[in-house]
């Protein structure tokens, strides 16, 4: 851990807790501050909010442990995996916030939007350290509590409150079963440590092996409703369409990385003992999330259906690396996510860019023509497309590389193959899109907002994937410094 | 590590990157059509005379890579940059650079619109091709195959004819489909000769046949559509027919050479024992596609869609050759490829002249051309007579010697003599005759009826000024093919010993001493 010096006495295990103290004060402050903005400078808020996550990120940057760091009598643990995942949600949140800016300007902008996000990612942050369930539940209902509120925070729109509504419904569900899969495992185990449950486990004695399997069972189920494994994917695409843009662009990353991180602490801490059963489930449900995502993505035509089954597609595919178990296939998890981060980000930038005059630049339809009148949101998205479809010399071919690799070297040949045939499918519908973009006529005037914030964030993304498309080495090498102490 | 380069200077890489910078700089820096064409043709220009010295420096008396080049890329997965050149890619990398330069000229009246995107997309294809055929490390191998799919989709879906986006679209998943199988097969073989994706590597490791034969045909999966054989040949016609003139002239020049290339860079020297035990297959499926799918292109209308079908029966030839493993059959194999990266692509020039003026590329709306261009009509009758194979023209001698390489190869275990493949591959000769010259009558000869042919003029300077090189070259590689023979002869006959040397006995060894070595380290 770097040397930082406090003026003042400041217990050690706290100090693992700055970042998110940081953002925990930070976010109360601004919601009172945002009291004394008036309604036409919030855009004020909204840097005040990003100015908080950079803070955090130099306090996490600064902190960056070299190994494993726990706290709080292992309640909470700061490693290089949990200080790299939350690099890569801070990126997330704090793009989302820009996406924000331009979307709210014709929104109900109240302060509260950005200060929700903020608690969002403060329970991200938790989620990714928490080596103790009652801190990762603690972490994940803050994270959801969030975002419910976020996903209908059009009030008047019907279709935010529809996929609101629905989203709390099921994801209420889904906490109340992985809180029902945890008391099994606690019952048998004796504790809600990760590493003590799994040595519990371990000695546990064959009469409670149909206990640990119903929880095993509530506890997958619950986790994969977060990250939308199918088939409890249900909420993702009415979710999706219904939220305000920025907000589903926030959804399909930051709860994706920090689910992942959890999951894979899970796997690694607390359940070796069940390692075959969960890897049976795992197989199983990432066998079904490939195909119903790619196939799904092709019957829509509203991009942001379409991006929520392909999201859907591509957890299928970061699957391979927790199935897959090893260094590598954790490793390949972090480079799939931070890859997809920025492809998906920039994507929506671009879509959020479509908005205009009565048109919500949501239909595929929205983007004919794209490439005639703006062809530099065109090359980007085009970028985007092909990197998702995972084509080489774009980044998302190193994604997909990474985790089949890894799950190649476990000895999952056929489910790569079959992972392989998928993103090929998947393939189809994002070059559809590139078809709308480029060979045909624009039907309706393009009449794009010019923010400069949004345009930087496009160009960047944009560079950002041919550039670690051409040269993918530094992000994989820090990838797999993240596991240090995790393994 | 040596590293073969008699210049000391990447000079791959410069032939490499070159149209990509050209590609950058046009972008950012070129304004207005006619600067944009003169540019890019500037850029094809530097980079075919850059690859020249590849062919003058050239070093016929080894069968070694060559203008080597290495870095490490990504140093996590052993993944390398490693680049180099045998007999066998260096003429094909002289081919990419010299028919860039041929449709960057075609495309000068016929593309208006965008022009600067389709010759950015033009030089970034040139990327990818020089890419694939000089890298030797796997994973850098299968980065510029699937990235040259980018720009092609975008040439055949932006600029093609009226059904583009349905020929492009399958164009894409087809050649993707395939390709993703070559990637499964070159990550188990990472695993399992310890580590390494460097294609050297892989020819020299011995794996069991089990091995072989799955890798085998994923390859084969991967290639074969890219060929493209029967029956994974159905995107060919409609890509072909509904690219643009330069789209079409790429495709059958160079595009069509990957899968051919692939089996002879992968399957031969890595896989001998399989490639020894598909051969029935293989000729099975070349004579159907130089039989039957020359059937096929005698009942055309279009005649684009009547090349695009020749150019599969001339590939089956190729693959016959290929998997003859005789000297002669594999050198007429290669010299059939490079024959019919000439022919083909003079001939759907030929088409695209036509088209430029009538804007139809249906037989039946010609007819009596030879009256108002006879100077075209002249043009086309040679290039019409080289598809046919007559003696003199390149397709002759890569056809003979496909032939004769087929008729002196050792009975295979198909339970028939060669000589009768031969025999059935000579069908080709006749049935090509009949459709090339079946077109040929119906389009430029015959009385001018049709008032739309009559307003048809003749060839513009510039419109004959690419087709000299291709006659001369033509003319020059059917009289003359020794010098391109000379680069052939040691690098084949190094890939037939790879091919006829079975790695059986060394895996059987490699096993025994596994268990062996672990002991004696217990």
């Amino acid at each position: 851990m770097a040397n930082v010096t406090f003026p003042f006495p400041f217990p050690d295990h706290l100090i693992t807790l700055l970042p998110e103290m940081i953002v925990a004060v930070l976010a109360m402050i601004l919601l009172l501050v945002d009291l004394f903005i008036s309604k036409e400078n919030k855009v004020w808020t909204a840097y005040l909010a990003i100015m908080a996550i950079a803070a955090a990120a130099v306090a996490t940057v600064q902190l960056y442990p070299a190994g494993s760091i726990e706290a709080f009598y292992g309640f909470f643990v700061f490693d290089p995996f949990a200080a790299f995942s939350k690099l890569l949600i801070f990126a997330a949140t704090a793009i989302s916030i820009v996406l924000s800016i331009d979307y709210m300007k014709d929104e109900n902008h109240v302060g509260e939007y950005y200060v929700l996000m903020l608690f969002a990612m403060l329970g991200m942050m938790l989620m990714v350290s928490a080596t103790n369930f009652i801190i990762l539940y603690l972490g994940m209902e803050l994270m959801a509590l969030c975002i419910y509120v976020l996903v209908g925070y059009q009030r008047e729109v019907l279709r935010s409150n529809e996929a609101a509504l629905k989203y709390f419904i099921l994801g209420a569900l889904s906490s109340g079963m992985l809180l029902y899969g945890i008391t099994f495992l606690y019952g048998v185990s004796g504790s809600f440590d990760y590493t003590e449950m799994g040595t519990a486990l371990m000695s546990a004695d064959s009469s409670s092996h149909a206990a640990v399997l119903l929880g095993l069972v509530f506890l997958l189920a619950g986790l994969a409703f977060k990250v939308s494994m199918a088939p409890f994917h249900m909420w993702t695409p009415d979710a999706y369409e219904g939220a305000p843009t920025p907000i589903t662009a926030f959804m399909s990353v930051a709860p994706k990385v920090a689910g992942f991180v959890v999951i894979i602490r899970i796997a690694i801490d607390a359940l070796p003992a069940v390692q075959d059963e969960y890897m049976t489930i795992l197989i199983g449900m990432a066998v079904l999330t490939m195909a119903v995502g790619n196939l799904a993505a092709i019957a829509q035509r509203n991009i942001k259906r379409m991006l929520a089954y392909s999201t859907v597609g591509h957890v299928g595919f970061v699957m391979l690396g927790v199935i897959a178990g090893n260094a590598d296939g954790y490793a390949g998890i972090l480079v799939y996510l931070s890859i997809y981060l920025i492809m998906t980000l920039g994507l929506f930038a671009i879509i959020i860019l479509m908005r205009r005059d009565g048109i919500q630049g949501e239909l595929l339809d929205d983007f004919a023509g794209l490439s005639k009148t703006r062809p530099g949101y065109a090359l980007a998205m085009g970028l985007f497309l092909f990197s998702l479809g995972g084509i080489p010399f774009l980044a998302g071919f190193w994604a997909k590389y990474a985790v089949f690799i890894a799950a190649v070297e476990a000895g999952h040949l056929y489910l790569v193959l079959y992972a392989l045939l998928f993103s090929a499918v998947g393939a189809f519908y994002y070059i559809r899109v590139v078809k709308y973009i480029y060979f045909d006529e624009a039907r309706v005037a393009f009449n794009f907002s010019d923010s400069r914030l949004m345009q930087a964030t496009v160009a960047i993304t944009a560079i950002a994937i041919v550039a670690l498309g051409v040269y993918p080495d530094p992000l994989m090498e820090v990838c797999k410094q993240a596991l240090v102490g995790l393994i | 590590m040596d590293l073969n380069n008699v210049l000391d200077f990447p000079i791959l890489s410069l032939s490499i990157f070159l149209p990509t910078l050209g590609a950058l700089i046009i972008w950012l820096f070129v304004r207005g059509d006619n600067a944009v064409r003169w540019a890019s043709l500037i850029v094809a220009v530097a980079t075919f005379l850059v690859t020249l010295p590849l062919a003058l420096n050239f070093d016929t008396t080894t069968a070694h890579m060559q203008f080597e080049e290495f870095h490490h890329w990504i140093p996590a997965f052993n993944i390398n940059y490693h680049l180099g050149l045998d007999g066998i890619s260096m003429p094909f990398i002289v081919l990419t650079s010299f028919l860039t330069v041929v449709c960057i000229i075609s495309a000068w009246q016929c593309i208006q619109t965008r022009v600067k995107e389709y010759m950015i997309a033009f030089l970034i294809l040139e990327t990818t091709l020089i890419g694939v055929f000089s890298a030797l490390d796997a994973i850098l191998f299968y980065f510029f195959w699937e990235a040259l799919l980018i720009p092609m989709y975008l040439i055949i879906g932006i600029w093609g004819g009226k059904n583009r986006v349905y020929a492009t679209i399958k164009f894409f998943l087809y050649t993707l489909a395939g390709s993703v199988l070559m990637l499964i097969a070159v990550l188990a073989m990472y695993f399992e000769a310890g580590h390494t994706f460097s294609m050297l590597d892989f020819m020299d490791y011995p794996f069991d046949f089990t091995w072989q034969f799955w890798i085998w045909i994923a390859f084969f999966i991967a290639f074969a559509v890219k060929v493209p054989m029967w029956p994974v040949h159905t995107w060919l016609p409609d890509a072909h027919t509904e690219a643009p003139t330069a789209g079409s002239v790429i495709l059958a020049g160079i595009l069509l050479k990957l899968g051919a290339y692939g089996f002879l860079r992968f399957s031969l020297p890595m896989l001998p024992d399989a490639s020894q035990y598909f051969v029935p297959l293989m000729i099975g499926l070349s004579l159907v596609a130089i039989v039957y799918i020359s059937l096929v292109a005698m009942m055309q209308t279009d005649m684009k869609r009547l090349i695009a079908y020749s150019s599969i029966a001339h590939m089956g030839f190729v693959t016959l050759g290929t998997f003859m493993f005789t000297q002669a059959a594999l050198e007429g194999a290669i010299i059939g490829m490079i024959s019919h990266g000439f022919v083909a692509a003079a001939l759907f020039l030929c088409v695209g002249v036509m088209y430029d003026r009538l804007h139809t590329r249906e037989i039946g709306d010609y007819g009596g051309v030879v009256n108002v261009m006879p100077v075209f009509a002249a043009v086309m009758l040679f290039f019409c007579m080289a598809n046919v194979a007559l003696p003199g023209a390149s397709a002759f001698v890569g056809e003979i010697m496909v032939l004769i390489g087929t008729f002196e190869a050792a009975p295979t275990h198909l339970g028939i003599s060669a000589k009768w493949i031969a025999i059935a591959a000579t069908t080709s000769v006749v049935l090509s005759a009949c459709y090339t010259l079946w077109m040929y009558k119906r389009v430029i000869m015959g009385d001018l009826v049709k008032d739309s042919v009559k307003s048809m003029q003749d060839m513009t300077i510039r419109e004959f000024g690419y087709f000299v090189p291709l006659i001369i070259l033509t003319l020059w590689l059917g009289f003359y093919p020794l010098p391109v023979l000379d680069f052939l002869h040691v690098s084949v006959s190094h890939l037939i010993d790879q091919v006829s040397t079975s790695k059986l006995d060394a895996a059987a060894a490699l096993l025994q001493a596994v268990p062996a070595a672990e002991a004696a380290h217990h």
